[in-house]
């Protein structure tokens, strides 16, 4: 077999190498793998690497992430001092296990899947509180999206469900789309009318494939309790022609995601398709549904493009981009960075059951989430897809919100006035009506993937309105009370700068604190109120870094 | 290869973030046009469009036809320029008929106010989950330069209507999109909060300069700096925030305006183009004259009419008319067919748009109805004839593209092309 | 006697003609049995309708800028071209045998409406802007106009000279006339404001029919003015027509009213308003001889009702076939012209109906 030792030896020596290896990664855990695949592009990728970002850095990072707000002054104090060498696993495990998370991930559902449209025929807080229940139950990822594709609004206990489709009018272009885009990470709007011109993958016949599961369904709004659902005819077929074929030819789909068999279709004769025939007043009711049988086609285990979106949008919540990026946008000529990566993490999730906790809590115990941000020396350029260094990522809209109402102390004054057992929605039912302000200021155009983008209106919005400018004022709890019984100027910057930007402040911080505060007839209260505005809207408090 | 055809979308031209993703001024790639740079640096260009909301009647505006059955009970006056005759309704615009000219043959195949206005705002026709940008976003993108304090467009909204979809810039990204200034009052949160002096407000303002410095001393990316950017054009707004205040000018001139909402909201229109702004919209509310058409029109034309010979008269004096596009536009004309009710429905098959200013052939007449309205008979021309034309009359190649993340994307229907016999 | 059993089943049905018990008496007339007796076709839609003071003659005006002169018992038409512009407003001197009519041409032309062939006799620019109303005074001497400059001028019959013009209202005038005693003048504008004057346009007395006019914010424009206005027969009372209720001027969402004015102390002291609802506005009111009101909408469809004046819902409402504009009476009181959209005018019969049909009177359909 060898043609000589040098070889065999070689072989052998592959062979103990591929063992060890083996062995090893049999008993890693998933964040461990994570970084192995992280660093493989990339030799000396340690050596590279920024080192890893400090506890206070740490302990505000993962709380925006998994509970959508900075830990508090006392919180924070308690992380540094603590010498426990699994602190920061322990506190991934239970952040990830308080109710906050689940409110919170309600929110990031909510932004991810409804795009802030407006509400309209599923008010938007019956829809956020299907979600949290969900999640507070634990409700696996696959079977929520299962409700989401199965809900038609008919049933009132599964109807916040329908806000998916209803609130989309049931217009069947833009659930294709939206399907696609939020649940499988393509985007086939260009496949509505041909085949992608660049990219392979995005071929017509896919797009009306998942387009036939719709192509029947329409809302129905009762003209007496003027409530809409999602109804469905039980005849009509999906057909299209690309714009670039010259001949016109009409081709035609029935049902069928991706690569999947199509739908089976029971033949019907025609007149005998319904339960209810549809009327003006009566909504359809088809003997066969197309639309049932996407759920179950779609959210599934097995079904690759399901679950590596599911994947790779966990990763881009906590990592602030996508595997595949932009999230939408997966094909041939936009690979995943770390395709090895993506396969692994869409694995781990389909074996945790879906549960995403899981997989967003090992990703926060890699080294890759925990990246100091800060360049290292002689590193030049780093990408952000390589993952040697830290994302200088902005805080979501809701992040931002929430940081900005535990910064001031409004959090802790309202918590203070709760009492020692608060309660999570008694808490949340309070900071709702100042966070909502903040997000609408910041938010996104309706419709679009959520991102961030700097708008003057923002910057005169948090320089300017008052509401927000009452969030400073003095308050027994609040940040400016507190600091307003501080004498020492150290002391002071040190509850200033935890309190607002969750570190200690360096030396020309607390230089510059002393010297306002040292002022001749100071008027501390204006001093207070200008420096936490100012820690407030700088840099450091709008971006992860 | 470029997608020709009309299906480019946020989506497909890349997420925002990536578009964005590095970036502190204009956005990533090169202007459509890079003559346009050197353009700008010998004139400022800008843009002034007057909607006239709710279909206006061609009939009773700009394409009158007088004695015959469709024409109504208005007659047709001569105008500045020999040949042109207006409806009677418009005496003093047809004194200044020879800054203007009139596109007669529209055909826009769409009588739904939604989509009639989108077609005109954006030079397409909507599909569904597909947006284009408007011509104000198209604007604030070619014409203004980083350092304005104005934002690039600017629209004067009437009292409780007029509000734009936030997805007005589509792809080129939120930071193009409309700033709404609802019934001409300056926009929300221009004023130092209560209690906060100028001092306190430059010391606050001082300190977020020293702890965005400290924390630039570290690290620094393109969107750190496109968010302090926007506290110094905050800044920078509130500053110019006089300008929104129109008691500061002349009882004369005001009154020549009108002392109704229109001639408040033009006036202040004059005060941001001449203060800088580059894209202002301001919309006439209504004209859609289901009932009583006629009446109805001499009310409306009697506002608009002398308040917007006042502006062109106001921007000529101040030497800015030459190097403002002017455009009248409504989202679709009125039927010839009198209804009913003395009324006029809606009709996008045979109407007209005024414009003028920069680039604007004066006196130009393009395109012709037929005896009684129903048709175009000559030069039949849609919304994409016209976003091409506008982009030209300011100088730009309206076939060139914008790049978002290195995709090309059409500034204008590539179906299209601009309507040469009215640019200069 | 009939038990109520039997009553509940034979009781008469009534679709189209309301008839309170008892029905009024009026003299050799019959109102809720009006039925349609003469039908003459325009080329255009018509606008407005006068008989002309003998009952030969009905004149209308078109929306092709044309007056057409009908001979009732011929039905022969002469078309009378002249104004640039629709006609609105026509009233007769028949002591000259003239017919003035004022246009949206801002011109007032008289006729001899008794020639073969009328044509424009005498013709002045009167307003700028639309004329909106014409009145002559009972002494037959003086004209008085009145439009959308808001001004009231008073000329002389038949020269059409000049004689005295005020700047009346601050907006459109719609309507203006004589008092029948002939010391008074009235006008009304866009916004239900009534003015009285004396015959040297100094005001006397200032009204607000408020009920006529609406600023519809959502448009931004006003909708409203007397459409038709008219006194009783001995200037007791004054009808005024129009639009109220309006929730959408643009898609003319109102109801038609007519108010009634008690001349001598300037209240309002009645809304005349149709029983069923009616989308549309009152284009015109006149006041029979016998005591009657009649009043005719256009809108989504055509109605004419009469009113007894001191109750406010009709005692006889008839469908029409299309939209109407105006209403006239004839001379004799025998029948009411109207005229529509679809450029008929028509002539109901109110005499009382001889031959009743065994169902209730309907108006034949419009021949096409």
């Amino acid at each position: 077999m060898f043609a000589n030792t040098v070889n065999k030896n070689r072989f052998v020596c592959s062979i103990a190498l591929m063992l060890l290896v083996a062995n090893w990664s049999l008993g890693q855990t998933l964040s461990q793998k994570i970084d192995a695949e992280v660093s493989k592009p990339i030799a000396d990728f340690e050596k590279k690497a920024a080192p890893l970002c400090s506890d206070l850095e740490f302990i505000r990072r993962v709380t925006l992430d998994l509970i959508g707000t900075i830990p508090t002054v006392e919180q924070s104090r308690e992380f540094v001092k603590s010498t426990n060498v699994n602190k920061r696993s322990e506190l991934v495990d239970a952040l990830l296990a308080s109710p906050a998370h689940s409110w919170y991930f309600a929110m990031v559902l909510d932004v991810t899947w409804m795009e802030r449209r407006a509400d309209k025929h599923v008010p938007s807080a019956n829809w956020k509180q299907y979600l949290r229940e969900s999640l507070l139950a634990n409700k696996p990822y696959d079977v929520m999206v299962k409700e989401i594709l199965s809900a038609d609004g008919v049933d009132a206990k599964m109807r916040p469900a329908a806000k998916f489709y209803l609130d989309r009018e049931g217009e069947p272009h833009l659930i294709t789309r939206d399907i696609s885009r939020l649940f499988l990470g393509v985007n086939w709007q260009c496949a509505q009318c041909h085949d992608h011109p660049r990219v392979e993958d995005y071929k017509q016949d896919l797009y009306y494939g998942l387009f036939a599961f719709f192509n029947r369904s329409y809302v129905f709004t009762d003209a007496k309790t003027k409530q809409s659902v999602f109804a469905e005819k039980g005849e009509g077929d999906a057909s299209f022609q690309s714009v670039f074929d010259p001949a016109k030819v009409t081709k035609s789909s029935g049902p069928k995601l991706f690569m999947r068999a199509a739908i089976a279709e029971p033949k019907m004769e025609k007149g005998k398709e319904y339960e209810v025939a549809p009327t003006k007043e009566v909504r359809g009711i088809p003997k066969f549904s197309r639309r049932s049988q996407l759920a179950n086609e779609l959210a599934r285990g097995d079904f690759e493009p399901f679950a590596r979106n599911g994947a790779n949008r966990l990763w881009a919540h906590m990592m602030g981009r996508g595997i595949v990026h932009p999230l939408d946008l997966g094909h041939g000529d936009n690979p995943a960075s770390h395709p090895e990566l993506l396969d692994l993490l869409a694995k781990e999730f389909v074996k945790a059951k879906f549960n995403h906790k899981e997989i967003l809590g090992q990703i926060a115990k890699s080294k890759a989430y925990q990246r100091s941000s800060q360049v290292p020396k002689g590193l030049q350029d780093p990408k952000p897809e390589e993952y040697l260094v830290g994302a200088i990522r902005p805080l979501s809209e809701e992040q931002f919100a929430y940081a900005i109402l535990q910064a001031s102390g409004f959090t802790d004054a309202e918590r203070m006035i709760l009492g020692a057992k608060v309660e999570e929605a008694a808490l949340q039912a309070k900071l709702a009506p100042q966070a909502t302000p903040i997000i609408n200021a910041l938010a996104t155009p309706a419709g679009q993937a959520p991102g961030y983008e700097a708008r003057v209106e923002q910057a005169l919005y948090l320089a300017n309105n008052g509401q927000l400018q009452g969030l400073l004022a003095p308050r027994k709890g609040s940040l400016s009370f507190r600091l307003s019984e501080i004498k020492d100027a150290k002391l002071f910057a040190e509850e200033l700068y935890l309190g607002v930007l969750t570190r200690m402040p360096t030396e020309d911080e607390k230089k510059e604190v002393e010297v306002l505060l040292g002022k001749k007839d100071v008027d501390k209260a204006g001093v207070i109120r200008d420096l936490v505005w100012a820690l407030m809207t700088s840099i450091e408090f709008r971006f992860q870094v | 290869m470029n997608c020709n055809y009309a299906c480019k979308t946020v989506d497909h031209g890349v997420s925002r973030r990536a578009f964005l993703g590095g970036v502190g001024g204009l956005g990533l790639g090169a202007l459509a046009n890079p003559l346009a740079a050197k353009g700008l640096a010998i004139q400022q260009k800008r843009v002034l469009v007057v909607f006239l909301a709710g279909g206006v009647s061609q009939l009773e505006t700009w394409d009158p036809k007088p004695g015959v059955v469709t024409g109504g009970p208005f007659r047709a006056i001569p105008t500045s320029v020999p040949g042109i005759h207006i409806s009677e309704l418009l005496p003093y615009t047809a004194s200044w008929m020879h800054k203007l000219a009139l596109v007669r043959g529209i055909n826009t195949k769409e009588n739904d106010h939604g989509k009639g206005a989108y077609i005109m705002q954006t030079g397409r026709r909507q599909e569904p989950a597909n947006e284009y940008p408007h011509f104000g976003s198209v604007c604030s993108k070619l014409l203004t330069e980083d350092k304005n304090p104005l934002p690039g467009y600017l629209n004067i909204t009437p009292n409780g209507s007029g509000a734009q979809s936030s997805k007005d810039a589509a792809y080129l990204g939120p930071k193009f999109g409309s700033v709404s200034i609802s019934d001409g009052k300056a926009p929300a949160n221009l004023e130092k909060p209560a209690g906060i002096n100028s001092e306190a407000e430059m010391q606050r303002h001082l300190l977020r300069q020293n702890a965005n410095e400290r924390f630039y001393s570290r690290r620094k990316s393109a969107m750190t700096e496109a968010y302090t950017q926007t506290y110094d054009q905050a800044r920078m707004l509130m500053e110019k925030r006089g300008l929104f205040d129109i008691t500061s000018e002349s009882g004369k001139l005001a009154d020549r305006y009108g002392k109704h909402d229109f001639g408040r909201h033009c006036l202040l229109s004059r005060r941001l183009l001449e203060g800088g702004a580059t894209f202002v919209k301001v919309s006439h509310t209504n004209y859609d004259t289901h009932h009583e058409n006629f009446d109805f029109h001499i009310e409306q034309l009697g506002e608009f009419d002398r308040t917007f010979a006042t502006l062109l008269e106001d921007l000529d004096i101040r030497g800015l008319l030459d190097s403002t596009l002017v455009v009248v536009m409504s989202e679709f004309g009125r039927t010839p067919t009198i209804n009913r009710n003395f009324g006029r429905d809606h009709w996008g098959t045979a109407w007209s748009v005024a414009m003028g200013g920069c680039g604007i052939q004066k006196g130009a007449v393009v395109g012709k109805t037929n005896a009684t309205g129903t048709a175009v008979v000559d030069r039949e021309v849609n919304g994409g004839h016209l976003f091409h034309t506008y982009l030209k009359a300011l100088g730009f190649d309206s076939k060139k593209n914008f790049y978002v993340d290195q995709r090309p994307l059409p500034m204008a229907d590539p179906k299209a092309s601009p309507i040469e016999e009215i640019l200069l | 006697m009939q038990n109520d059993k039997d009553a509940k089943k034979e009781a008469p049905k009534t679709p189209e003609v309301v008839k309170p018990s008892p029905p009024p008496v009026f003299p050799g007339l019959d109102p809720a049995a009006a039925r349609q007796a003469k039908e003459f076709k325009h080329t255009s839609a018509l606008l407005a309708c006068r008989y002309e003071p003998s009952g030969k003659f009905l004149f209308t005006s078109g929306q092709d800028n044309t007056l057409q002169r009908w001979e009732i018992a011929t039905a022969k038409k002469t078309d009378m071209a002249g104004h640039s512009s629709w006609v609105r407003a026509m009233v007769f001197a028949p002591k000259q045998k003239l017919l003035f009519s004022g246009g949206y041409d801002g011109q007032i032309i008289s006729w001899n409406y008794e020639s073969a062939e009328p044509i424009p006799l005498r013709q002045v620019l009167a307003h700028q802007g639309w004329i909106r109303s014409l009145s002559v005074d009972p002494t037959g001497q003086m004209l008085v106009s009145c439009g959308n400059d808001g001004r009231i001028a008073i000329w002389s019959i038949p020269e059409l000279k000049p004689v005295h013009s005020w700047q009346a209202h601050e907006n459109h005038a719609y309507q203006v006339a004589f008092h029948p005693s002939g010391k008074e003048i009235v006008s009304v504008d866009l916004k239900g404001v009534v003015r009285i004057w004396d015959l040297t346009g100094k005001k006397i007395r200032e009204i607000e029919a408020k009920a006529l006019h609406k600023y519809d914010a959502g448009f931004g424009a006003d909708i409203g003015g007397a459409r038709s206005m008219a006194f009783s027969t001995d200037g007791t009372v004054l009808a005024l027509a129009g639009i109220t209720n309006v929730t959408n001027a643009f898609a003319g969402i109102g109801n038609p009213i007519i108010l009634l004015v008690d001349w001598a102390t300037g209240k309002i002291t009645k809304e005349l308003t149709p029983k069923e609802k009616f989308q549309g506005t009152m284009w015109g009111v006149a006041w029979h001889p016998a005591g009657f009101v009649a009043g005719t909408a256009g809108g989504n469809g055509g109605m004419l009702w009469f009113w007894k004046p001191d109750q406010p819902n009709e005692f006889a409402a008839i469908k029409l076939a299309d939209n109407s504009r105006d209403i006239s009476i004839a001379p004799d009181g025998k029948a009411v012209a109207i005229p529509s959209y679809g450029g008929f005018a028509r002539i109901f019969d109110i005499t009382p109906n001889l031959n009743p049909p065994k169902e209730v009177p309907k108006v034949p359909p419009a021949k096409k």
